[in-house]
């Protein structure tokens, strides 16, 4: 692959370096960045845009953006490809034009680092409210927010209609200094509706930040005619925490616990991806015993989130008196339980270690968990029974959201919605990690790609989950469950990305070491920012009542894309 | 029977002075209405919580009131009554105010000409209803869709997309489900030859849900689709439109139009077990026989309410133009087949 790039740009590639057969990174030339992507694309497979990453090299004085290359099912190369650029005016070409789900990546870019990305269609900011674009708040050099006086800026306004709305204004010095005013900035409501609503019959309607559909709180607005939906915006960053961020200003160690934090859904596979990144820093692996713990966990936590996400979408077909998701919620207690036998806690596991897990299996672990494994699963054939068998649920849902598989991979969503459109992409097969390679599970798919598809994806993997934790309870032989790690964990100089399958999708972490006791660099590649930026597309032309199924069945959670 | 000298006694009053008795009656019918409805449905109220809190595995109220949370409706009520009453800036205010009010004069409108169950004395029974009209089941029909006036009020005058959505998809469900709901009643009616709600029940030697088992699934279907209730409560529904034409209500306000679904649910069952389910007719039942027709008549109307509480724990929500097609393509084809057979079966061998 390496030499294939070289041939075609000669001169092009600046740094290369061949981790393994899975993982490959190049730095390129900042002007040959688009067309080295395009090569990449057609002629190499390379169908599926993961990510980018910012990195600011303060003591090199550079900016360094990694795109993150790979493919759906081609091949399992993973391609990290670098461009590095000065910091002063940063500036590289967007690839907006080559992949549509480059959008958010780059925005996100951009507004943490003042990146700028040349031809980027709507480069305004998309997690950071509009008074802090221009503070750069991912940079080395950021000393915090240094304004406290938002407060007292704060302008009250009376609107033409009688509704009161507080404008705050950029500070004078930022103004002064010029960074304030050449700033895009993000359409109020009254803009956008004054740009987008052509007709007396149209009207934008707000689902969100508070409503009953939304896991968290995002905004969903909605160009309606009548019921039909013609356009959808989509504003997130409510709750952004910033956890990138945080875990620079931590230790290894204690970075382990923000992981807990991005979904608490999907801690233990959080906990896993970090972990993982860190154990390739720091070039160990953990001993078996430890590898099929965190199976089973892993595993578990695919269970419980994939009944949790199941029962919260059928509530919102049925309001919340649909009675299913009383049961599911039930079984997930006993699942719940088995994992707080593990780990001692419910939701926030911290359990995953670099170079092992903290704590063994209880005694008796598997007589426990077998007879709830068993009953999971005939409760969940019940499940599927029961959606497959309801007349009104079948109506609701046939054919409504429909991704066809070319559509589900330009969009770049990953997990259940991905297979539920008839693409077999799944990391545990793609980018084997710990012992899935020593376990028989098939990669569930769906040919229809509709919201009924992507429930029945769901429910039909917690069988598969049921069947490999099964498989882990007769294979997990004795032994250590931890590596021997020294005392302070100072991984030398280096990077690592390492992903895993987590129950929504596609998790990546790529984790920057510079030999400190604090990572350099944290960049989550999450599975729901790649769901939501999707979303949008997949809702035009729907009712406003099938706005609710598909965002339900893509199964999102804000506080992840939020992180 | 000293009852039954009573009944002389008062009828030959009647004869005498028929407005006062009419006057009287009025008032102390409305009295009694208004009692046995609110009180009514507020048993309504509380069995679905509590039947529906064993549907999802959940204990239902069970805090206010002994361990049955009895008296949590009655908690509920002061908090509603004690709530700052708002007003949102920019609503209509005189029809945002008169639509809670409009939807209560509905309930009660119907609750008039309904009978509430009969007693029977020396072997005759006597129905307990107010105004006993010749056109009863029409007049409760007509009534009933006062409702959806009421709705597009408290819809159009909130000044809210939500209720505005709420309101044009209750109007368009109402549209779609009264049309069916009248055919089957005129087939009722043609089949007991009669429009008087208590001599459709005295006609019922057999069932109408048996006469015309066709009539029967569609009044039912288009009977909670008029109700609003879950797969039809589109006009609300929690997770697209957050509460439809009751989002910007508040305290009281809301309170009336929460209460008047129930009311009209109480009404609907009823209506439903008059027309379909042979009423208050059964047999008499030693001891009680005075009271055995109203023995009778609440167990139908229990039986009914328990069935439409199931119905809403173990359905999804049909869309909205899912509903109408099935209003417009299939319930009204139907009850026009089943007006059909009701005519031929009338007319030939009833």
């Amino acid at each position: 692959m390496l030499s294939a790039i070289q041939s075609a740009f000669p001169g092009s590639v600046l740094e290369s370096r061949v981790e393994s057969d899975r993982r490959l990174w190049i730095t390129v030339d900042p002007k040959k960045l688009v067309e080295i992507t395009q090569f990449l694309r057609d002629k190499k497979d390379f169908d599926h845009y993961s990510g980018a990453a910012g990195v600011d090299r303060i003591n090199e004085n550079l900016f360094e953006v990694v795109e993150i290359l790979t493919s759906h099912g081609a091949h399992q190369v993973v391609v990290m490809m670098k461009v590095r650029v000065p910091r002063d005016k940063p500036s590289v070409r967007s690839l907006t034009g080559l992949y549509w789900n480059a959008n958010w990546y780059e925005r996100e870019i951009w507004e943490m680092y003042g990146i700028n990305f040349e031809g980027h269609p709507e480069l305004y900011p998309l997690l950071l409210p509009d008074e802090l674009v221009g503070y750069w708040p991912w940079r080395k050099d950021f000393k915090g927010y240094p304004d406290t006086t938002t407060g007292e800026r704060a302008i009250e306004q009376v609107g033409p209609d009688g509704y009161t709305e507080f404008k705050i204004m950029p500070h004078p010095e930022m103004i002064k200094a010029g960074v304030v005013p050449e700033r895009p900035k993000y359409p109020t409501f009254r803009e956008r509706e004054e740009a987008e609503i052509k007709s007396d019959s149209e009207m934008i309607m707000h689902m969100g930040p508070q409503h009953a559909i939304v896991p968290g709180p995002f905004l969903l607005d909605l160009l309606i005619e009548g019921e039909r939906v013609k356009k959808a915006f989509l504003d997130v960053g409510y709750i952004h925490k910033g956890i990138e961020k945080i875990m620079e200003n931590r230790t290894y160690l204690q970075g382990i616990v923000y992981t807990d934090r991005m979904c608490y859904l999907a801690s233990i596979t959080n906990n896993e991806a970090y972990c993982g990144a860190v154990e390739r820093l720091l070039n160990i692996t953990p001993p078996e015993r430890a590898q099929y713990i965190r199976v089973i966990l892993a595993e578990l936590s695919r269970i419980q989130s994939h009944l949790l996400g199941t029962g919260e979408f059928l509530t919102l077909l049925g309001a919340a008196t649909y009675s299913p998701f009383q049961y599911m919620i039930i079984d997930r207690e006993d699942l719940v339980y088995l994992m707080e036998s593990i780990t001692g806690a419910r939701i926030t596991h911290t359990f995953v270690r670099f170079g092992g897990v903290r704590n063994d299996l209880p005694d008796g672990f598997a007589d426990k968990a077998r007879p709830i494994l068993k009953r999971m699963r005939e409760r969940t054939e019940e499940y599927m029974d029961l959606l497959h068998s309801d007349p009104i649920y079948t109506r609701r849902m046939r054919g409504i959201g429909v991704l066809s598989p070319g559509d589900a991979r330009r969009l770049g969503v990953s997990g259940p919605p991905l297979r539920a459109s008839d693409t077999p992409y799944d990391m545990r097969r793609e980018d084997p990690i710990l012992v899935y390679p020593d376990l028989d599970f098939k990669v569930v798919t769906r040919k229809a790609g509709d919201a009924e598809a992507r429930v029945e994806v769901r429910l039909e993997e917690i069988l598969e989950s049921i069947h490999i934790i099964e498989q882990c309870l007769d294979q997990i032989p004795e032994g250590p469950i931890q590596e021997k790690l020294p005392k302070k964990i100072k991984p030398e100089p280096g990077e690592a990305y390492y992903r895993v399958e987590d129950p929504r999708g596609e998790m990546g972490f790529y984790v920057i070491s510079d030999g400190s006791e604090k990572p350099y660099r944290v960049k989550v590649r999450g599975p729901v920012y790649a769901y939501m930026q999707a979303l949008p597309p997949l809702l035009e032309g729907a009712y406003v009542a099938d706005v609710v199924a598909i965002a339900g069945s893509m199964d999102a959670c804000t506080s992840e894309v939020d992180r | 029977m000293y009852l039954s000298t009573i009944i002389e006694a008062v009828s030959a009053w009647a004869a005498q002075e028929p407005k006062i008795y009419a006057l009287a009656i009025g008032l102390i019918g409305a009295a009694i209405i208004s009692a046995v409805i609110n009180i009514g449905a507020m048993a309504v109220v509380w069995l679905e919580r509590k039947f529906l809190g064993d549907i999802q595995a959940r204990f239902g109220p069970n805090r206010v009131g002994s361990r049955w949370g009895l008296l949590q409706l009655g908690a509920d009520a002061i908090k509603l009554f004690t709530k700052e009453d708002s007003i949102p800036r920019g609503a209509d205010k005189p029809v945002y105010v008169w639509a809670p009010i409009i939807a209560s004069i509905t309930t009660m409108l119907v609750a008039a000409a309904i009978p509430f169950g009969a007693l029977r004395i020396d072997g005759k029974d006597y129905p307990l209803v107010v105004a006993n009209m010749d056109i009863s089941a029409f007049y409760v029909e007509a009534a009933l869709s006062i409702m959806t006036i009421a709705v597009f009020m408290a819809g159009f005058s909130s000044n809210n997309k939500y209720s505005m959505l709420g309101a044009f998809r209750g109007i368009a469900r109402m549209i779609a489900y009264e049309v069916p709901m009248g055919v089957c009643v005129i087939a009722v009616a043609l089949m007991a030859h009669s429009l008087n709600l208590v001599e459709i029940v005295e006609s019922q030697t057999l069932w109408y849900a048996f006469a015309q088992p066709l009539g029967f699934i569609v009044f039912t279907i288009a009977l909670v689709t008029d109700l609003g209730r879950i797969p039809f409560d589109q006009s609300e529904a929690e997770e697209e439109i957050i509460a439809g034409y009751t989002t910007e209500y508040g305290g009281i306000r809301w309170g009336l139009l929460y209460f008047q679904e129930y009311i009209n649910m109480l009404l609907g069952s009823i209506l439903l077990v008059l027309l379909f389910l042979g009423g208050w007719k059964g047999p008499s039942i030693p001891l009680i026989t005075v009271l055995s027709p109203m023995v009778w008549f609440l167990m139908k109307v229990l039986i009914v309410l328990i069935f439409l509480i199931w119905v809403r724990g173990s359905l999804v929500r049909f869309r909205i133009d899912q509903v109408t097609d099935l209003g417009w393509k299939w319930m009204l084809p139907l009850s026009l087949v089943n007006l059909a057979w009701a005519a031929f079966v009338g007319l030939y061998f009833a």
